[in-house]
């Protein structure tokens, strides 16, 4: 059947070249002219260096664009549909996420090309991988991918990638498992990251299981099973204090005896201190003073065997407040003294401040004013060295009440006898405010045998300026 | 069937073939407004798509009734704007199902009224005029006339780079003719090309799993077969079926839904609807019957492929109520699956089955028999 010919509207211009027919040789057919078109443009390509279609095309679309292209050009259909939907979600999300969303301060994925070069990159070899049926290199490309974005802004790119992990560590069956229990692992993250502790425990005790046993080490030389151990620990410890917030005090203590079982496991001992000093806080909070003490105290013997003595002040430190809640302020008294002086030699000024502040405020309640005022003096001087005014600002308090309280003690002395003397020495003190007092020796040693009944191993007689230096040395 | 004399005709007035507009020589009898070079062409036209549109032609082609207000007459012209339109889309169509069916000589006459009517609507250089271009060059592939149909296309192409504005969905179906024609031409680097392009703007219009993308995906994978490319084909293939697999799962899910319900007396029983127009509805059993064939010739050890695309094209089939050979397709795919591991998708093909035997009486029986032997 013959065709009719093509209906074309010309324009005037385009009519007028055609009567004249100056360019083309009259006579021809069509085809023949396409035929002689086609040579041209060849000829051109050839000797004029100049673009062909697909560069002119390739300038004229948009980077994503020809990324597509190039994909589906070479057969990479899942990479194609995967990068377009990521994409299409990246829009989605911001959608979602109202006007609120960080979304809307990030540069669009699509104009970022670099980061799309990678995408391309990966999800293709990844593609060539799984068409061999080569999965472990498949799962390496997208593991790739997944820490490429370990940034804050493409954290749902990164979650996307390992949640892809995932699946292909299903299909891997020659390794064992090994990168299924990887992939456990990093799911485990995510969802720890995202605050979903049950869901991340479950993850994390799957990796755990599919290690244990196994002598598989990561990179850094780490064993595999021991890493899974401390995930799980930090974990429980997490999951507990969660359970404490909310006074579930019996879950949270169950939670954290998992964590020491597994710290033990893991076979690390820094670990298996911090699950004990955990613990140890976690009795303390219920009221179970005894087995604190013993939690805080394997801590405290680990940090010893360790030669760590941040961990040896943080360990004495609780077990000082655990002392102190009993009613034995001189063991925690002495527990404390070790801290300031591990503190110093360390030069961990909080703990320093912290463990001054406690000191003061044991040797306060029980009536030790000169040497409360001395521990929150030296408290008072080391904030002075950071800035952080609220803790400076409430070291000044506590200094200021145990000045006035060491003041008190005497100005009452001199009202109650009543006599000349005393008169004019509250006198002169009113007039210049000075700090000092003229002391009688008498009134100190009735003020502690008042306030202290308890106390047996320091010296009754008095606690002044005079006999400080020995009960400091003791 | 007259015969008409040109030189009858009054001054000016010249009747032109329907066909390949040479001087007339016939008229159709049934509505003499249309005419014919001959014979042959009209006999083409009648099979094509005048025997559809025969009296739909005289509004057309008769002038406009006198109307006495200017109100009138605007209506008039509207409603006949209104009936190009239709006539559009139905020629269309019709040109399309030919195509699928692989009666290009069919599809021409269709595809020119479609043509001829867009013009007259939207005029020469708009956008709306492209698909009938691309009906045609199709048609010319099938029909071997290469320069024709590149004729076609460059001036299909051409309008579309005019345009400032086109439409994703004529951008892919203008790509997937010139993937076409290059693969017809065996330019397969270029025909990946564009179908890439066809590809990337469809999923643009309709998202990446559609199946108006399937078409797109199959003739990519045929490239990638003529270039001995198999695992990259085999792949497309795959995804073309489970495309389709997950189109069709629909409705037949839903009825088994239906079935498992309590019965309810007053709910109407599902009807077997694929939810295509006839085009696609052939353009499906074109391709998934091509890639069965395909399969089945190439088959080593891929069993698992193989069931998924013997039960898609079962399904297709029984969505179409074609039931025995749904039946023995399904059947056939039951078979295999038994020997499988996997469980899941021998108990789906067995539903499968039975909801396939729920319909047709004849197979009631034997479904029976296999439902008891295993």
């Amino acid at each position: 059947m013959t065709l009719p010919p093509v209906q074309i509207d010309y324009s005037k211009l385009a009519l007028l070249t055609r009567k004249r027919g100056t360019c083309s040789p009259v006579g021809l057919t069509k085809a023949q002219l396409l035929k002689i078109k086609d040579e041209t443009d060849k000829y051109l390509e050839m000797k004029w260096k100049g673009l062909t279609k697909e560069e002119a095309a390739g300038y004229r679309n948009s980077y994503q664009k020809n990324i597509c292209i190039d994909m589906l050009q070479h057969g990479y259909h899942k990479s194609f549909c995967e990068f377009f939907t990521l994409l299409k979600m990246w829009h989605a999300l911001r959608e979602a996420g109202g006007i609120r969303s960080i979304f809307w301060m990030q540069t669009p994925l699509e104009d970022l090309p670099e980061k799309l070069d990678q995408m391309y990159f990966f999800l293709t070899r990844a593609e060539d991988a799984e068409l061999a049926g080569r999965y472990e290199e498949m799962y390496n490309n997208i593991f790739a991918l997944a820490r490429y974005f370990d940034n804050p802004d493409d954290k749902w790119l990164r979650d996307y990638f390992y949640g892809r992990c995932f699946k292909i560590g299903q299909l891997i069956k020659v390794d064992g498992g090994r990168k299924l229990a990887e992939a456990y692992a990093n799911l485990g993250l995510l969802h720890e990251e995202n605050g979903n502790f049950e869901e991340a425990v479950e993850n994390y005790e799957a990796f755990s299981d599919m290690t244990e046993g196994r002598l598989w080490q990561d990179a850094n030389g780490h064993l595999l099973n021991s890493i899974a151990c401390e995930n799980l620990r930090r974990i429980y410890t997490l999951l507990a204090e969660k359970m404490l917030k909310d006074k579930q005090y019996k879950q949270a203590i169950r939670t954290l005896l998992k964590a020491c079982e597994r710290a033990k496991q893991g076979g690390d001992k820094k670990m298996e201190g911090e699950a004990a000093f955990a613990l140890g806080l976690a009795y303390h909070s219920t009221g179970e003073s005894e087995l604190a003490r013993s939690a805080l105290e394997i801590f405290s013997d680990i940090s010893i065997a360790l030669d760590d003595a941040v961990g040896l002040s943080r360990a004495y430190e609780a077990i000082a407040k655990v002392l102190a809640s009993q009613g034995k302020p001189m063991e925690a008294v002495a527990y404390l003294e070790k801290v300031v002086e591990i503190a110093k030699n360390t030069d961990q000024k909080r703990r320093l401040v912290e463990a001054c502040t406690l000191l003061g405020d044991i040797y306060n309640a029980k009536g030790f004013y000169t040497k409360a005022c001395e521990f929150f003096k030296q408290a008072f001087d080391t904030t002075g060295e950071f800035r952080d005014i609220p803790l400076v600002d409430e070291t000044k308090v506590h200094y200021g009440i145990a000045k006035a309280h060491q003041m008190m003690t005497t100005i009452n002395k001199f009202i109650e006898s009543s006599d000349y003397n005393s008169l004019n020495n509250l006198l002169t003190w009113k007039e210049n405010r000075s700090e000092f007092f003229p002391e009688p020796t008498v009134d100190k040693s009735s003020d502690s045998k008042n306030e202290w009944p308890s106390r047996q191993l320091t010296p009754e007689s008095d606690i002044n300026s005079s006999s400080e230096d020995e009960e400091y040395n003791y | 069937m007259n015969e008409i004399y040109p030189l009858a005709v009054p001054k000016g007035r010249k009747l032109k073939c329907e066909v390949c507009e040479a001087p007339a020589e016939r008229m159709c009898g049934a509505c003499t407004v249309t005419f014919y070079c001959g014979v042959a062409h009209q006999r083409a036209d009648w099979t094509s798509i005048h025997e559809k549109i025969c009296q739909l032609l005289i509004p057309l082609r008769t002038t406009m009734p006198f109307y006495n207000s200017e109100e009138e007459r605007k209506h008039g012209r509207e409603q006949l704007v209104q009936r190009q339109k239709h006539l559009i889309e139905l020629c269309y169509k019709v040109s399309q199902k030919y195509l699928f069916e692989g009666k290009h000589e069919e599809s021409v006459p269709a595809a020119l009224h479609s043509l001829r009517f867009r013009i007259n609507v939207y005029g020469a250089n708009s956008v709306q005029v492209v698909p009938a271009y691309l009906l045609l060059t199709e048609a010319s592939i099938g029909l071997g006339q290469i320069v024709q149909a590149e004729e076609y296309l460059a001036q299909a192409q051409w309008i579309v780079l005019k345009a400032t504005e086109c439409s994703d969905e004529i951008q892919s179906l203008l790509h997937r003719n010139l993937g076409l024609l290059h693969t017809a031409k065996g330019n397969y680097e270029e025909a990946r090309y564009h179908l890439a392009n066809d590809i990337y703007h469809a999923s643009c219009e309709y998202g990446t799993d559609n199946i108006r993308i399937s078409a797109a995906y199959f003739l990519m994978a045929n490239v990638f077969l003529h270039q001995k490319k198999m695992d990259v084909a085999g792949s497309l293939y795959t995804k073309v079926t489970d495309i389709w697999h997950t189109y069709l799962d629909q409705p037949i899910q839903n009825q088994l839904h239906a079935i498992k319900k309590p019965t309810d007396i007053l709910a109407k029983e599902l009807e077997n609807d694929t939810g295509l127009d006839e085009p696609q509805e052939s353009e499906a059993i074109h391709i998934l019957e091509t890639i069965l064939e395909i399969r089945e010739h190439t088959v080593e050890e891929k069993s698992q492929t193989t069931i998924k695309i013997l039960k898609t094209v079962a399904m297709l089939h029984y969505l179409m109520m074609n039931l025995s050979k749904a039946h023995e397709l399904a059947l056939k795919a039951y078979l295999l699956s038994r020997e499988l591991p996997n469980k899941e998708e021998f108990e789906a093909l067995r539903e499968l089955l039975s909801l396939i035997a729920s319909k047709n009486p004849v197979t009631l029986k034997s479904a029976k028999f296999y439902n008891q032997t295993l």
